[in-house]
């Protein structure tokens, strides 16, 4: 800056005021226009219902719900998003690891939001477990409760 | 270090030897770039053949208390992606508010009847004054451009008390 600081605070000084209000109303702005935290995000299963019988040997479709949070395919690192997991009679699995992809942790990594599933007679528990671009659960872990559901 | 002619016309050499791959090479982009460009400016994004949008919820018919309600928008056959992402048989939800079908070789209008879900959201709270009003989901592409053939559902009537 070739002008010395006093002059320069002089000849700006109105301007920096203005530019500090400016400031002051898009941090305003931007605080009422709140982006969706992974903090209110809920995942759960649309449906089955739990405790729900359903007939074997015929495939249901099962719905994924998602509030304040967007899908996206894996490796897609998009804020504020991820893609369903599908937990099949099993526990959550380590949530600072990458979610296992197994015939117990289906993957919808195409950003599906529904699926068909048959699955054998007897009773069976449904989970869904958000995870991010590389398959990793969320810092703030989104997952719904666990439905039972009765196949026979 | 002390540098030698022969470092530098190891340089020379090699520029004149790549010289021409670069030029291809760059020819080469150039045409990517350009075919990349009719494709977005012509060919639409195709969608599966089986891919359907429809409403999870409010059904058909559904009568509202209260403005504020949750839309549940719900894809078969085809994933959800957020804006900007090329993934194939993908594309994000629009939400037609009391509007027709847009063209559908433009990209679809962002405005407060074409309600936009960039985001890759399957649910919206949204609120609509009092009366009847038409919903339909239009599914669009990273552009958000419906597809070829394009995804919407069919169109519901709710009335909001």
């Amino acid at each position: 800056m070739a002008m010395p600081v006093s002059q320069f605070q002089r000849k700006n000084g109105m301007k920096n005021v203005f530019a500090g209000l400016l400031c002051l109303v898009v941090a305003n702005l931007a605080m009422t226009v709140t982006t969706y935290g992974a903090e209110d995000a809920i995942v759960y299963i649309g449906w089955p219902k739990t405790g729900q019988v359903l007939p074997k040997g015929r495939p249901f479709r099962v719905w994924f719900g998602l509030r304040n949070m967007g899908v996206a395919p894996k490796g897609v690192p998009f804020p504020n998003s991820g893609h369903h997991h599908l937990l099949i009679d099993t526990e959550l699995p380590p949530l600072d690891q990458e979610i296992p992809s197994d015939r117990q942790h289906l993957h919808f990594g195409a950003g599906e939001t529904e699926t068909m599933l048959e699955l054998p007679p007897g009773k069976r528990t449904l989970q869904l477990l958000m995870g991010d671009d590389r398959h990793l659960p969320h810092a703030h872990a989104i997952y719904s409760t666990k439905i039972a559901i009765t196949v026979r | 270090m002390r540098w030698r002619y022969s470092d530098f016309l190891h340089v020379y050499d090699f520029e004149r030897r790549d010289m021409f791959k670069l030029l291809v090479a760059g020819a080469m982009m150039l045409g990517l770039q350009a075919t990349g460009l009719i494709n977005g400016c012509i060919a639409a994004t195709s969608s599966p053949p089986d891919a359907h949008a429809y409403f999870i919820w409010p059904a058909d018919g559904a009568v509202i208390h209260g403005r504020r309600f949750w839309v549940r928008m719900g894809l078969r056959g085809m994933g959800v992606a957020p804006k900007g992402v090329s993934n194939p048989n993908t594309g994000h939800h629009h939400l037609l508010i009391d509007v027709p079908l847009p063209d559908f070789t433009e990209p679809i209008p962002s405005d407060r009847n074409h309600l936009h879900f960039g985001a890759g959201e399957t649910e919206a709270r949204i609120a609509l004054p009092p009366g009847r009003h038409r919903l339909q989901i239009l599914i669009g592409d990273q552009d958000h451009r419906p597809h070829l053939p394009p995804v919407y559902s069919a169109p519901i009537t709710i009335i909001v008390q």
